[in-house]
């Protein structure tokens, strides 16, 4: 389509609506109530959390940040998984450094494109850390940057993900008002509730459909 | 290439609907079919209503997201713009169209333009509605679905039969068979993990290869600039990551003011489709890759598709239409759906939703049957989380289509198709006789004491019914008879 044909479309379209709402008066739209959900309790929060994601068959470990590599190192020799991708200058990137050399670790600081047959048949985990989470659905907000790429959480069968309490909040709606999110969002937001699934074949759950087919949660609550 | 241009696809779609009532007589007389919907609808709803437990919170939220589509359509062309402007300022490129054509003519100058040859694409009813894939494949772009219902379809070169559970017309034995006749290796199964585990192993080469991604968009947010995706499998996640070209297609009315408006719609939406209090992922993309970042696609571009939906906005009570997020509660919690399937349709969009908004992309001359497939028991207008009054809407598009052309403004494409002429003198007649009750008195008399005469069949009528008999007395007569018998 050419430049024209496009300016052609796009004023046809906006004048079409425009003629149908020419003169609106938006002061008087209708007071849209949302609903009040009760206020519970920070430990009633953590289980909420807990309990949803484990519903959907993630695993949470509660744990502290000293015994991270510990809890790590166990969980890949459960998978007897020797490989882990992780983030360079990361949050919890030292912790997870003290893995070294029992697993070999290797960090994210390539392009996507000089290792995307690495990173899609040679990787079999990935650890990364967390923006915040929510306790009413139970889901981890990611906030990929340059030391955590988003196909960390995507490409690798297993993702470990570590979930610092402080970060909960109780729900999606006050994240986004607390955080003023719509002030200044990154490339990629992404709310993860379990490991990646499927009923599309006879509406039969089954998990690991492009995603991980595991989802670790190391929960740190101090 | 001019605006109004049929492809072959749209009429494609329109020969099907056109032949909605043979589509139900073939569909309703498969047993298995018939089946798998009856077991899907049942899983859906049950899971549906266990996802609202609080009657108040769910009426509480419906109304709120109801005022809150109305807002944002109120607003459309203003909040068009304003995305438009974000998305731009943000390095995202958008593209507007009018009919399905020019946005497949967009879609394929933009994969041209890169020499892409290789598209994946994730769950996008809109692509549908332009049938991108046989699009792109005319032109010798490989096009593959990603999400497992729609690869399934797509290898049994077919249509999704539901807007959320795209094959969920076959069972396991069904596409255990496909796969066995088109995937080379298979090795025969009919177990589900396997099976996936198979879709898995192709789709996970193709994203690898893959140039181009081709998504959906479930919300795009006008103050941020900012396109929402609700997945589950994560191959949604794939396209907008992994190739180096993302385009987004999606329909005019998928916009929303503000980042506030989207967590209320989203707790609906999944509830209301498949009964999760939350998908497993949701994906919120407001840049192409920054500088410096190491992955996500190069340049994400929107496709803003009209096809209709202005139509629909320029009458106050059809625009309610436009509210819809493409749940498919409507679908699951339809007597009519759960009997005849998704492909008796024909169109696109089948249920409910379908048969309300099909007329405006389509027009009601291909469509004018799907509205009349409505036992009008409402179900549908109860489920919907937006609050579409459904039944309402269909009882205005039988209107519609038999309405009388005055030369007044249409309101709708093939507005009157289904006019007919016996028929409106009928109901002229009946109008007449209820007006007057000299009339309806003498008419109902000789109704009851010709009541003999009454025929046995008719039509399609007694075709799985008996004929009425009317009384041998009129309720007047024997209202009368029974005051005067001074009865209590
Ligand atoms: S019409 Fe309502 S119930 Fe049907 S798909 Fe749209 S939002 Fe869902």
């Amino acid at each position: 389509m050419t430049k024209l044909q496009h300016n052609i479309a796009r004023a046809n379209i906006l004048a079409k609506l425009k003629q149908q709402v020419a003169g609106a008066d938006y002061t008087k739209l209708p007071i849209e109530t949302p609903y009040h959900y009760p206020e519970i309790e920070r430990e009633q929060q953590i289980s909420q959390f807990i309990t949803h994601l484990t519903n959907n068959h993630a695993q949470v470990i509660k744990t502290t940040q000293a015994a991270l590599a510990e809890q790590v190192a166990d969980i890949l020799n459960t998978l007897k998984i020797e490989n882990l991708l992780y983030g360079k200058d990361s949050t919890y990137s030292q912790e997870i450094e003290q893995l070294n050399p029992t697993v070999k670790l290797q960090a994210f600081d390539f392009t996507l494109e000089d290792k995307k047959e690495h990173l899609f048949n040679n990787t079999p985990a990935s650890i990364t850390s967390s923006h915040a989470s929510i306790a009413a659905t139970g889901c981890i907000v990611l906030w990929p940057s340059k030391n955590e790429p988003r196909t960390m959480s995507l490409i690798p069968p297993v993702h470990i993900v570590i979930v610092d309490a402080n970060d909960l909040y109780s729900d999606f709606a006050s994240l986004v008002k607390a955080q003023q999110w719509q002030n200044k969002l990154p490339t990629n937001v992404l709310l993860i509730s379990g490991p990646s699934k499927t009923a599309d074949i006879q509406q039969t759950l089954a998990y690991g459909a492009h995603g991980p087919e595991k989802l670790f949660v190391l929960l740190l609550n101090s | 290439m001019s605006a109004h241009q049929v492809t072959p696809n749209e009429s494609k779609y329109a020969a099907s609907a056109r032949n909605f009532r043979n589509n139900v007589a073939r569909d309703l007389n498969n047993a298995e079919l018939r089946e798998n919907f009856h077991g899907a609808m049942h899983y859906l709803r049950d899971k549906r209503s266990a996802a609202f437990p609080q009657q108040d919170e769910l009426e509480t939220l419906r109304e709120q997201c109801k005022l809150i589509k109305q807002r944002c359509l109120a607003k459309l062309p203003y909040l068009l713009e304003q995305l438009e402007e974000n998305l731009t300022s943000n390095g995202i490129k958008v593209h507007w169209a009018e009919s399905t054509s020019q946005a497949n003519d967009i879609i394929a100058t933009l994969i041209e333009e890169k020499s892409g040859s290789q598209v994946v694409k994730g769950k996008s009813m809109v692509s549908e509605e332009t049938a991108l894939n046989d699009f792109l494949e005319q032109r010798n772009i490989e096009c593959l679905e990603s999400d497992m219902g729609e690869y399934i379809v797509q290898l049994a070169k077919e249509h999704p039969s539901h807007i959320i559970m795209p094959a969920i017309h076959q069972n396991k034995k069904q596409v255990a068979d496909l796969f066995k006749q088109n995937i080379s290796d298979f090795s025969y199964t009919t177990d589900v993990d396997e099976l996936i585990n198979v879709g898995r192993n192709i789709l996970r080469d193709k994203f690898c290869q893959a140039d181009v991604g081709v998504t959906g968009v479930n919300f795009a947010v006008a103050e941020t600039g900012t396109l929402c995706l609700v997945e589950n499998e994560g191959n949604g996640q794939m396209c907008t990551t992994v190739p180096p070209l993302h385009i987004a297609i999606t329909g005019i009315e998928k916009v929303v003011e503000m980042l506030d408006d989207v967590p209320p719609l989203l707790s609906l939406l999944t509830r209301s489709a498949t009964g999760q209090i939350m998908s497993t992922y949701f994906n919120m993309i407001s840049h192409p890759r920054q500088i410096g970042e190491k992955d996500g696609a190069q340049e994400v571009h929107l496709v803003l598709l009209d096809n209709g939906r202005s139509q629909a906005f320029a009458d106050e009570e059809l625009r309610q239409t436009l509210q819809c997020i493409r749940c498919g509660a409507c679908m699951n919690h339809c007597p009519v759906y759960t009997r005849i399937g998704g492909h008796a349709y024909g169109t696109v969009y089948p249920g409910p939703i379908g048969q309300i908004v099909s007329p405006h992309m389509l027009g009601l001359e291909p469509t004018k049957d799907l509205p009349t497939a409505s036992s009008l028991c409402g179900a549908c207008g109860e489920v919907c989380p937006v609050k579409i009054p459904i039944p309402k809407l269909l009882l205005r598009l039988r209107q519609e289509s038999v309405k009388k052309q005055d030369g007044n403004s249409q309101v709708m494409k093939g507005e009157g198709v289904g006019r007919s002429n016996i028929e409106a003198m009928v109901w002229k007649a009946w109008a007449g006789v209820h007006r007057h009750s000299s009339i309806y008195n003498f008419s109902m008399w000789w109704l009851t004491r010709l009541r003999k005469l009454m025929p046995s069949k008719l039509g399609v009528w007694t075709s799985v019914r008996t004929a009425p008999k009317p009384a041998a007395k009129t309720l007047h007569e024997r209202v009368k008879k029974h005051q005067s018998s001074g009865a209590k």
